[in-house]
């Protein structure tokens, strides 16, 4: 079967846009077909996938031939887990926004689906307009999912969060389109296309500047400590669904982004800022799971959980070690397929608890619902990393490359372990086990959240029993894409 | 001929055309002034035209004279209208447009 | 089926019975998980027998045998298959472990019946025994700390058993947080080991050591200090040993199983087996060796003077293991694992005749509400006697010879390891004390009520409540279940505790000094690459050392029938009289006060400062302030020229032209 990425690409939203057409259930139905087919496509690609075969399924167009903008895809190592994770995310949350109750149905339904596409195409873009095309037409779907869907300050959270991811996009199109330009051969044509980018080396000088802007950019959508100033509120007001997709898929596409385009394409800038990025992921790390197991409100814990998570990813990346790069891409996905049922079982939480989202008053749900708690368990144990999950693997890759010459910083983070082990814990308790709290009302887990929480345990645990499916397969192009960075032997080492 | 004069007075009318403008506040006036200096324009342009021999210029100041009479009839329209609503008839006093 | 096949077998029955029990709970009535849940722990201890008896038939070279099952992950240089390796030592722990396991799941069919997640419990306790059984049998250190974490995982899921008791939900995250410690300790040790040796499995690991570092080298040191901390944690030596005796909150064969036969020697297990890199850097197993020491004096010292039953019991594990801990790091591997094997014998009685007694007593486990039991419940007082002999080190009990055998290694090496010596006879007169202290306390005086009750022949019942705080629960999901057990009148439970108390009696033999050295030849394979091979003590030698220990378990155990049967208020004058040396032990040592002062509210404190503080006003007021500001006040500027005036506007336009005109006049001239 031959598989066409444009088609997969634009699927979702062509069913979003018949969705918006529909009345009611056969909307409901549309919407459904999109991301199923896309998964469908995306189990052909896993079982297709040529190991070390570089980029495959590729489709290259002219676009805009006057500025070198092609309209290029393909899937290689690097982002076929990535497009796999969108894929499986938004079923799930599809699935469970499809059977809840919404307000203004087909219109929400186009801007997930629409969503869905934005985000396949910054995955599988290996042009780097096409990228910041479709990086920043991700905001858009957003920007009216949480503003138009969510609850509480949902203005306000709305407009930090467009301000904030705004102002980094703008300024890393800028850059992009400086690296374009600057990288153009005399004489030559310009082009956008990343694989001619590598090809083309920038001055060092230049290059500093072009990484810092692509670092703001993704260090906003990350979040990283101190971009990360728009997640309190908007994780606050964020519906279930839209906040499982935003936490677990969208924040992905930014840390992608430095194994993708800044390491291969600027290797001199990305070493110049090693060290600095390095420190910022390590005190986010430290920072993330210090304020994590001291909020009360049980979405805040996973949104700080979020930026501690994430620290580890970029150290990951930044060590500029095979190893540490092939931990990062792997915790990726991993993350995301922890975060995504994690915040559909805070639904289910929070639809037991009259609402309630604070642990203060949560506690002793797990006594009329057993299989809700064994359910979280085997998610939380698998957040917290713990030995024998998928993110172990991810994770003692990560500190394992981090360790070969960043010894100091490499320890520090691994402090960050115990401590995503106690704010794990002390969420699972706190809404779980201990006395039945004053606002709960167990009952046992629906079967629409069942239907789409369980298959995402089974592979989580599926992953933990075979991490080496996802090592194998994106081993080569993850060394290639840090191939150009020498490893800095740190001062403090 | 020289046709310094007619410039120069071209101006003039202009000048005085943008002082009303400008300072007057009743819409009507501002009008007016508006025509004056459309009207200096087409004198300038007429008098460059009868300089260089061409018939541009003419032809252009018929235009203006045309669009000149479509934006009254519009201008007196909105006059009209800000009249009928019982709203004061001052510049000044329409500034909901503002940021 | 060669013995890796075993090996599998060990490893598939656990889960097996795990799945079975978790997936199908609904539909298994009465006391079928229980069942189930000892059926395939038998099957495994069946297969562990398989494996022994395989690997006998291979010649003493070969007994080192690896199957992998699949690539877990590799890349770069991090390479590991999920594989085992059956050898001796694994094999050893393997029949350890599974035959207690089984015996306690036995016991624990009765005991926790009644229980409203009787399903849930045996679920939790196969997937423990598969834990164990992994760690045991990994062949690499992946593997390894995949088994070390799942033990800690279901450690706390046993320890947190009754989750609706807070006590027990605070116990469980106590010991995982320790646990996850240990694990990280076990993860840059694997890096540093990596990094020089450039493989994860064990063989290649040991057969290379010599050459990658040099004898005592530094980074040597450092990673064994860190698998140290690992199984410090684990083994609940000091300083990471706060968190066993609180694990008791978990049911008492949960106590039993892990809290004394199996997980907390996991760490004696992983010394043993890092034998070749310890004895490569002397200096950390000198501080392992220490630490064993300091602990089982420590840990002796407390089970003087705390009064919880079960209590006592976990910190005798704690000081015995500390023999363990010291035996392995002095390289007295045999002696070592012979006293892990028979502690795991009469611990596990103990705990599980104390089961007994805290059933009779209505789920009181204070001792000072118990006395007199010796009548009412004859089996169990004739059991736990047996474990308290056997733990005091009476002559010829199993405990007996393993322990002395320990003191007589450490003399053997002479140096400042007579002093460690001299302090393991101190530790086994306090053990001995404080085991018939127990004895007397519980058993001997005047009958309780409870006992005279049960005399009678029923058993006391009380309102179900938290045992430590007194809180008031109810018996449904969370909390223990409303009937009550004692061994009399459950056979399951007597026939688990016999066979022990019979090993602990008969289980010496595998090493008398002299006579049989059936699990020192067995162990061989292992071992033969030690460093201190031919270092063991005559026979002379052990035979003193056990004449030694024998006189002083006799006198321990008589110096404590002496204050607490002769002369009866002597313990409470001497409380009176050292009332700050009691409290002291009393509160452990205050470790646990300490703890919380240097770790737990410096963390919540920086938790609090970072959530009002640093979010509200650095990200919140300045970053985000900032990002917003500028486009703020940008804005505002920008509305400022829109005021709506036309004439405004009109005077921009014309002054605009003029402007342009102007320059375009000018430079044109």
């Amino acid at each position: 079967m031959t598989i066409h990425l444009s088609i997969v690409l634009f699927l979702p939203l062509a069913c979003g846009l018949v969705a918006a057409r529909l009345p009611g259930r056969a909307a409901r139905s549309a919407v459904l077909a999109g991301p199923l087919a896309v998964l469908a496509y995306v189990i052909v690609m896993l079982v297709d996938f040529e190991t070390g075969g570089g980029l495959q399924w590729v489709t290259n167009d002219e676009w805009i031939s006057e500025l070198g903008i092609s309209y290029k895809l393909g899937v290689d190592g690097l982002n076929l887990f990535l497009i796999a994770l969108t894929a499986i995310g938004w079923v799930a949350c599809t699935f469970v926004a499809a059977f809840s109750v919404v307000d203004r149905p087909r219109q929400f339904f186009f801007h997930l689906a629409l969503a869905e596409t934005a985000v396949l195409g910054a995955f599988m873009a290996q042009d780097l307009a096409l990228f910041i095309v479709f990086f920043d037409l991700m905001l858009v779907p957003f920007y009216f999912l949480i503003g138009g869907w969510g609850t509480g300050e949902r203005v306000r959270a709305t407009t930090k969060f467009v301000i904030y991811t705004l102002s980094g996009s703008l300024l890393m199109m800028a850059a992009a389109i400086a690296l374009g330009v600057l990288a153009t051969p005399d004489g030559g044509e310009i082009s956008f296309a990343l694989s001619d980018l590598a090809n083309r080396p920038v001055a060092a000088g230049s290059q500093h500047w072009i990484v810092l802007l692509f670092a703001l950019a993704f260090f906003v959508k990350a979040p990283l400590f101190p971009l990360h100033g728009w997640i309190p509120e908007t994780y606050r007001s964020t519906s279930i669904p839209v906040l499982a997709l935003l936490s677990g898929v969208l924040s992905k596409v930014g840390v992608y982004g430095f194994l993708r385009i800044v390491l291969p394409v600027m290797p001199d800038g990305a070493e110049y800022w090693q060290e600095l990025f390095i420190i910022l992921a390590v005190f986010s790390i430290l920072y993330g799971s210090i304020l994590a197991f001291s909020q009360d409100n049980v979405r805040l814990v996973l949104a700080y959980s979020s930026i501690a998570q994430l620290g580890f990813v970029v150290l990951g990346i930044f060590a500029f070690e095979e190893k540490g790069a092939q931990g990062a891409l792997f915790q990726m996905l991993n993350h995301g397929l922890v975060t995504v049922p994690l915040f559909l079982i805070l639904g289910v939480i929070a639809a037991r608890a009259r609402g309630s989202e604070s642990l203060s008053e949560l506690g002793g749900m797990a006594f009329r619902a057993p299989v809700l708690a064994g359910l979280f368990l085997v998610i939380a144990l698998a957040t917290l990393a713990m030995p024998g999950s998928s993110n172990f693997v991810g994770e003692i890759l990560i500190l394992f490359g981090a360790f070969e010459n960043q010894l100091v910083y490499g320890l520090v983070a691994a402090v960050g372990v115990v401590l995503a082990a106690v704010y794990m814990i002390r969420l699972f308790q706190g809404t779980m086990h201990g006395r039945v709290g004053p606002a709960v009302e167990s009952r046992e887990i629906d079967r629409v959240n069942l239907a789409a929480i369980a298959p995402l345990v089974a592979v989580i645990v599926a992953l933990g029993v075979y991490p080496h499916f996802v090592v194998d397969r994106t081993e080569s192009d993850t060394s290639q894409a840090i191939a150009k960075t020498h490893a800095e032997v740190s001062v403090i080492k | 001929m020289d046709i310094t004069w007619y410039l120069v007075l071209s101006a003039f009318v202009f000048a005085i055309g943008a002082a009303g403008v400008i300072s007057r506040r009743n819409p009507l006036v501002v009008l007016l002034c508006l025509e004056l200096m459309l009207n200096a324009g087409n004198l300038a342009l007429v008098a460059f035209s009868r300089m260089h021999g061409g018939e541009a210029g003419q032809v252009f100041a018929l235009v203006v004279m045309v669009i000149a009479a479509c934006e009254v009839v519009i201008g007196l329209g909105i006059i009209v209208a800000m009249y009928r609503n019982r709203l004061p008839i001052d510049v000044d006093e329409m500034s909901e447009l503002r940021g | 089926m060669s013995a890796t096949s075993y090996g599998w077998l060990v490893l598939a029955f656990p889960v097996a019975g795990m799945l079975i029990i978790s997936l199908g709970w609904r539909l298994l009535p009465g006391r079928l998980p229980g069942w189930i849940g000892t059926a395939a722990i038998f099957l495994a201890f069946l297969a562990s027998i398989g494996a022994l008896v395989d690997l006998l038939d291979h010649p003493e070279e070969e007994r080192q045998l690896v199957d992998s099952a699949w690539t877990y992950a590799a890349t770069a240089d991090f390479s590991a298959d999920l594989a085992i390796l059956v050898d001796p030592l694994s094999v050893f722990m393997c029949l350890v472990v599974s035959g207690v396991s089984f015996l306690i799941h036995l016991y624990s069919v009765a005991y926790m019946g009644g229980d409203r997640g009787y399903a849930r419990y045996f679920a939790y306790l196969n997937f423990f025994v598969f834990s164990m059984l992994l760690l045991v049998l990994a062949a690499n250190f992946l593997i390894l700390i995949i088994g070390w974490a799942f033990v800690g995982a279901a450690s706390y899921l046993l320890i947190s058993y009754w989750y609706q008791r807070e006590t027990a939900v605070r116990a469980g995250i106590k010991a995982f947080v320790i646990n996850v410690i240990g694990d990280v300790a076990l993860v840059v040790a694997t890096f540093l080991i990596l990094d020089h040796v450039s493989s994860l499995d064990f063989l290649t690991v040991f057969e290379g050591a010599d050459r990658a570092f040099g004898d005592n080298d530094g980074t040597l040191i450092a990673a064994c200090l860190l698998l140290l901390v690992g199984a410090f944690a684990k083994s609940a030596q000091l300083p990471l040993h706060t968190w066993l005796p609180d694990a008791m909150e978990g049911p008492t064969p949960v106590s039993a199983l892990i809290h004394a036969a199996t997980m907390v020697t996991a760490g004696v297990y992983l010394i043993a087996r890092m034998h070749p890199l310890f004895e490569l850097a002397p200096t950390a197993a000198d501080v392992g060796a220490i630490i064993g020491c300091a602990t089982l004096l420590f840990a002796g010292t407390v089970a003087l003077a705390v009064t919880d039953l079960k209590r006592v019991i976990a910190y005798s594990t704690i000081s015995q293991i500390g023999y363990m801990v010291m035996g392995a790091s002095i390289a007295a591997y045999g002696a070592g694992l012979f006293h892990l094997m028979t502690h795991a014998f009469f611990k596990a009685l103990l705990f599980m005749a104390a089961g007994s007694v805290i059933g009779a007593m209505a789920g009181i486990q204070d001792m000072d509400r118990m006395g007199g039991f010796r009548r009412a419940m004859p089996f169990t007082f004739i059991t736990f006697t047996v474990g308290a002999l056997a733990l005091a080190g009476f002559p010829l009990t199993a405990g007996f010879f393993s322990k002395d055998e320990i003191i007589a290694y450490a003399i053997n090496r002479g140096d400042w390891y007579v002093a460690l010596a001299m302090l393991g006879y101190v530790g086994a007169f306090l053990t001995a004390f404080y085991a018939f202290r127990m004895v007397f306390r519980v058993f001997l005086g005047e009958a309780v009520p409870e006992a005279r009750e049960l005399e009678q022949g029923h058993l006391a019942h009380g309102e179900p409540m938290n045992p430590m705080t007194g809180e008031p629960e109810d018996t449904d999901v969370g909390f223990p279940g409303p009937e009550h057990h004692v061994a009399e009148r459950a056979w399951s439970m007597k026939a688990a505790m016999g066979p022990l108390a019979l090993l602990s009696i008969v289980g010496g033999v595998v090493a008398i000094p002299g006579i049989s050295d059936i699990l020192e030849k067995f162990l061989e394979p292992t071992f033969e690459d030690s460093r201190f091979h031919d270092t063991a003590p005559t026979t002379g030698a052990e035979v003193w050392g056990l004449v030694a220990g024998g006189v002083i378990s006799i006198l321990g155990i008589g110096l404590a029938w002496w204050v607490y049967v002769r002369e009866p208020g002597t313990a409470t004058r001497l409380r009176e009289r050292f009332a700050w040396l009691h409290r002291f032990l009393v509160n452990k040592w205050y470790f646990d006060e300490l703890y919380e002062a240097m770790f737990v509210r410096p963390a919540a404190t920086i938790g609090g400062f970072s959530r009002r503080v640093i979010e509200t006003e650095f990200v919140q007021g300045t970053i985000v302030g900032g990002a917003t500001g500028i486009v703020r006040v940008g804005t505002s500027v920008a509305r400022a020229v829109q005021t709506g005036y036309l004439r405004l506007y009109a005077l921009f336009l014309l002054l605009g032209v003029a402007a342009l005109t102007l320059y375009f006049l000018i430079t044109s001239s």
